[in-house]
């Protein structure tokens, strides 16, 4: 068993430096999320704003704020890859970095270019955001450039992050390892994810805003109310999406690195995977349960549908976070030869199986989530919200919101990266020793029923 | 009052007129469209191979030339005829049309623990039995339906019959 | 006599008493006056051309596939070489061939782009309603029109088109196996088979389609261009007056019945004729420029003549359903199909169908009706995303 071996055999200190990685990864992956998602939303808020000069100041409010909170987040997080680079990858991963520059070499030189013109794009926009007013459409097009730069950076790294689960045989075009099997999938759920990160961050951060000013400054306070339920759309908008995109971007993983598909599902993993379900389904509920506070605080219609949304999710949850065997993994069940239904004694839970139970159950998850975002896209068009109306209790909710957001990222991380153990590079590169292994097959512990 | 009656004569002959033709029209035609489902199937049996040159656990193909059995008679159309035998001594004859789409399936040594048939269209798995393990797919390969006899010379030749033994 | 009379004259003369002549019988003048000199709002003309491009490009697929029928047999076993003569043999039959499929990509193209810009600018509302609804019938017939005409080649992708194709009826209910048995003629892709699908492409759906054009058209007219909510801005202190003015000094098809007074006749209109028209050829101009190269240098492929014993032939579907593919992939199971793969896509259809008769609000421009323009932003979205998945998974297959 593969993954046994990988628990057994690596030893204490380069666990050590996988926990380096891991801790470090995590912070530069949730800073740089935001920073993609971020520039999209400023983007939208300052077309809006170009939009409807004169009668709406808040898009422009909000996209010089988001601007802000970008640089102010990238001046601590551009620390990191040069870090990385410096002391973990080369001093403690040595072997794996250089094979890895040696495969993906043109993909770093781009990274590091567009890294260079990151740094000029944000802070010229920061510096001269009041001088560059004067010429909005150049603002707006500095803003656009700087979006695509973040998207083009996203994307090169996505190539190393899917190149390394997928790696397409190692031996195939430059072409076909940057469209390796998972980068696209992977592309297309980070940029679907980090604008649903960045507005629910965007909301938390205004939430605790709000509740400072309904105490202490009550002119502010309708502008942080919009902010956060603004913020609070994009999160459960585009967060919709996801399962679909999730659910292809597995169905690659388990076509093109079979054994990786067989511990994330049915392995060690499946129980982290039950716990990113979770969040999943947490996500839909805290954001349809801020829509619903807060268009009660405004008396505005819609509230029993809301509710009614609300009840569905919780029960969708419920039967996709279901565990699907009374057991830690699959092969834990087939040992004990205990694979039959839990009323014949066994130890599998049919309830819980993916297909289709759980499929229904994503299928309801978003059918609930697009009805409860038409239901108060409804009342908010009918004009029946008021800025600086909200409950403090809704408030909170929402960085509650942002909390479980952010933890479903690191679960996400924590899966692509551990499911490929014991390879770094699937099927051809192991921990242990950081060699290149010649074209090793998947060997799944048990045949996937 | 005769001129209302008049009109009103006039206008139900003309829909009886219509509803007349829609009917004389609509039996033939529909008739026609759905006489299909109603022809006589011409089966017949077609040589598959001998099982003694199919090598154990590994699923072979082999082309065989099947005669159309529904439809107007036609040259005979070349399917593909999947024989697994196991060491049990089990023989599956397995066409290779996915029960979801009825793409076209293969077998891929490489996928899973010792091998499984692949469909390339939507990623259907199947393990060696022909059982739908993974993927879109709803029901398991359909066999078709076929008949072993004892050859003169000892070997068992496989003869199959232009039908699989279930609907997909 | 009176010929030899007319021969004696000088050309123009001739030419305009001959006219003169055609148009007392056929009334040809007041027949132009009416289709050319129709009042259309000035902001946004190009974005309309994208309606008349798409009947620009219809016209174009009905030229390319007579022409296709000249040398196209439709027989199972003759059609691929009767195509393969025409791709080797016949350098202008490929190019034909070429813009007959090019001239589907770019029509889908365009109407999805129509679509859209009607979608944002709510042009579907009252009493404009059953111009969507004939505009989204017609979209389907569109690509009826294209995923038929996809399997008759009866090359190897022509085939697998067919097979999967007429197998998806096959999870309706009770009535599913029949209507399968139905297209193919038999259980399995056979002669009936190519036989009915080219009856169905060439004479079913573009029967239905010239039908609706007529009827979408003869709407358009009726009703006017609605165009955007920008044409119907008042600029001074008394927008009731401006209104007023506005209706009483509209020309035909304005003011519009049956509609809020403010969106009844828009602020600024030019003729038809020549100021619209001219936009409209400048972009089928441009769009069939791009046919007309395309068609020459990428042309139509042709495949392997089709093998149902296939080993290694990959089934692909064209560009335009890869989104549906790709949701086929996402539902295992024999009623998640039916439910995923077909109920879902069925009511999505149906609403995108009824569009006018759910968005109801008064409101027209895009961000004063969010609970319409932002789930249709998002659908879209998950369209794109779709296509772009199925896209990747084709290509690493």
């Amino acid at each position: 068993m593969s993954h046994a071996l990988a628990a057994d055999a690596v030893p204490q200190s380069v666990l050590g430096n996988s926990l380096w990685v891991a801790i470090i990864a995590s912070v530069h992956i949730q800073i740089a999320t935001f920073l993609t998602g971020a520039s999209t939303l400023t983007v939208v808020s300052e077309s809006i704003a170009m939009l409807r000069e004169g009668h709406d100041q808040r898009h422009g409010r909000l996209a010089h704020g988001l601007l802000r909170s970008m640089v102010y987040t990238f001046s601590f997080d551009a620390a990191i890859p040069i870090f990385w680079v410096l002391f973990v990858f080369l001093g403690l991963w040595g072997t794996f970095f250089i094979a890895l520059t040696r495969i993906t070499f043109w993909v770093f030189i781009f990274e590091a270019a567009l890294f260079l013109a990151e740094v000029i794009l944000l802070y010229t926009l920061y510096g001269s955001w009041d001088r560059l007013t004067a010429y909005r459409r150049a603002r707006l097009g500095l803003l656009v450039l700087l979006n695509l730069v973040l998207f083009w950076q996203m994307f090169f790294i996505d190539v190393v992050a899917s190149y390394m689960l997928t790696p397409n045989g190692g031996d195939r075009s430059q072409l076909a390892q940057i469209l390796n099997p998972t980068d696209l999938p992977l592309t297309v759920h980070r940029l679907i994810g980090n604008i649903a990160w960045a507005g629910a961050v965007t909301a938390a951060f205004a939430a605790v805003r709000y509740l400072r000013a309904v105490r202490r400054a009550p002119e502010d306070a309708p502008f942080y109310d919009w902010v956060v339920q603004w913020g609070v759309l994009f999160a459960i908008g585009f967060t919709i999406l996801q399962p679909w995109v999730g659910y292809s971007y597995a169905k690659e993983v388990q076509l093109h690195a079979y054994g990786a598909w067989y511990t994330m599902m049915f392995g060690e993993l499946s129980n982290v995977f039950l716990l990113q379900i979770t969040l999943l389904g947490l996500i839909f509920i805290l954001a349809t349960l801020y829509l619903l506070r807060r268009l009660r605080a405004s008396g505005a219609s819609g509230v029993r549908s809301l509710r009614l949304a609300l009840g569905l999710e919780i029960v969708a949850t419920l039967l996709a976070a279901m565990p699907s065997r009374f057991a830690w993994t699959e092969g834990d069940v087939t040992a004990r030869h205990l694979d039959r239904p839990f009323w014949q004694g066994g130890l599998e839970n049919p309830i819980g199986t993916m297909i289709p139970n759980k499929i229904i159950a994503l299928l309801a998850l978003m059918a609930a989530g697009v009805w409860a975002l038409t239901v108060y896209l409804k009342a908010l068009s009918r004009d029946q919200l008021h800025w600086g109306e909200a409950t403090r209790r809704s408030a909170r909710g929402v960085i509650a919101l942002a909390v479980v957001v952010s933890m479903m990222m690191a679960t996400m991380g924590v899966i692509r990266e551990h499911s490929r153990r014991p390879y770094l590079i699937y099927g051809e590169m192991t921990i242990e020793g950081q060699h290149v292994v010649d074209h090793a097959q998947p060997s799944p512990g048990a045949t996937q029923r | 009052m005769t001129r209302y009656s008049r009109r009103r004569a006039l206008i139900t002959g003309t829909a009886v007129g219509g509803a007349a033709i829609g009917l004389m029209l609509s039996i033939p035609a529909i008739g026609f469209v759905i006489s299909p489902l109603f022809q006589a199937r011409r089966n017949s049996w077609v040589r598959v191979t001998t099982l003694e040159s199919v090598p154990l656990e590994t699923p072979t193909p082999f082309t065989v030339s099947v005669p159309i059995d529904q439809g107007p008679p036609g040259e005979p159309v070349d399917r593909v005829v999947y024989v697994v035998r196991r060491r049990s001594g089990r023989v599956y004859v397995l066409s290779n049309t996915c029960s979801h789409m009825q793409c076209n399936v293969h077998w891929d040594p490489k996928l899973g623990a010792s091998g499984q048939f692949l469909c390339p269209c939507h990623g259907g798995l199947y393990d060696i039995t022909g059982l739908n393990v993974g993927g879109p797919p709803p029901s398991p390969l359909p066999p078709w339906r076929h008949r072993i006899s004892t050859l003169p010379d000892g070997s068992r030749l496989l003869e199959i019959e232009n039908q699989y033994a279930e609907n997909v | 006599m009176a010929v030899l009379r007319f021969l004696a004259r000088p050309l123009s003369r001739r030419l305009r008493s001959g006219y003169g002549w055609v148009d007392e019988r056929a009334g040809t003048t007041s027949m132009l006056h009416k289709g050319l000199y129709e009042a259309v709002p000035k902001r946004g003309g190009w974005a309309y051309a994208l309606g008349s491009a798409t009947l620009a490009l219809i016209l174009l697929q009905l030229f390319t596939g007579i022409f296709l029928l000249l040398d196209y047999v439709p027989s199972f076993n003759q059609a691929f070489d009767s195509l393969h003569y025409l791709e080797t043999s016949d350098r202008f039959g490929s190019w034909v061939r070429g813009m007959h499929l090019w001239g589907a990509y770019v029509l889908i193209l365009v109407i999805g782009l129509h679509m859209l810009r009607t979608f944002l600018s709510a042009s579907y509302k009252r009493p404009r309603e059953l111009n969507w609804v004939s505009g989204a019938v017609l979209f389907f017939l569109t690509l009826g029109l294209a995923i038929t005409g996809a399997m008759l080649p009866m090359d190897n992708a022509g085939y697998w088109t067919a097979v999967v194709v007429t197998n998806i009826p096959h999870y309706i209910p009770f009535i599913g196996d029949g209507i399968r048995s139905l297209w193919r003629g038999s259980d399995f892709v056979g002669p009936v088979t190519l036989t009915r699908t080219f009856g169905i492409h060439i004479w079913v759906l573009p029967f239905l389609l010239f039908a609706l054009i007529g009827g979408h058209l003869m709407l358009l007219r009726r009703h006017g261009e609605f165009g955007s909510w920008v044409n119907y801005q008042t600029d001074t202190d008394d927008p009731e007056r401006e209104i007023t003015e506005r209706i009483l000094k509209a020309e035909p098809p304005y003011p519009t019945k049956r509609t809020g007074r403010r969106w009844a006749a828009p602020r600024d209109t030019v003729d038809f004729f020549p100021d619209q028209i001219f936009k409209d050829i400048v972009i089928s101009v441009v769009l069939i420029a791009v046919i007309f190269v395309m068609g020459y240098i990428a042309g139509a492929p042709l495949d392997e003549r089709a093998d149902p014993a296939t080993l290694t032939y990959v089934p692909t579907p064209e560009w335009f359903y890869l989104p549906l593919d790709q949701m086929l992939l996402l539902y295992p199971s024999n009623y998640l199909i039916l439910v995923g793969g077909l109920g879902l896509v069925g009511i999505g259809a149906t609403l995108l169908t009824l569009l006018p008769f759910l968005d109801r609000s008064h409101a027209r421009a895009p961000l004063r009706r969010p609970e319409v323009i932002i789930p249709g932003l998002l659908l879209a979205l998950a369209v794109v995303m779709l296509a772009v998945l199925g896209a990747n998974r084709l290509f690493n297959l």
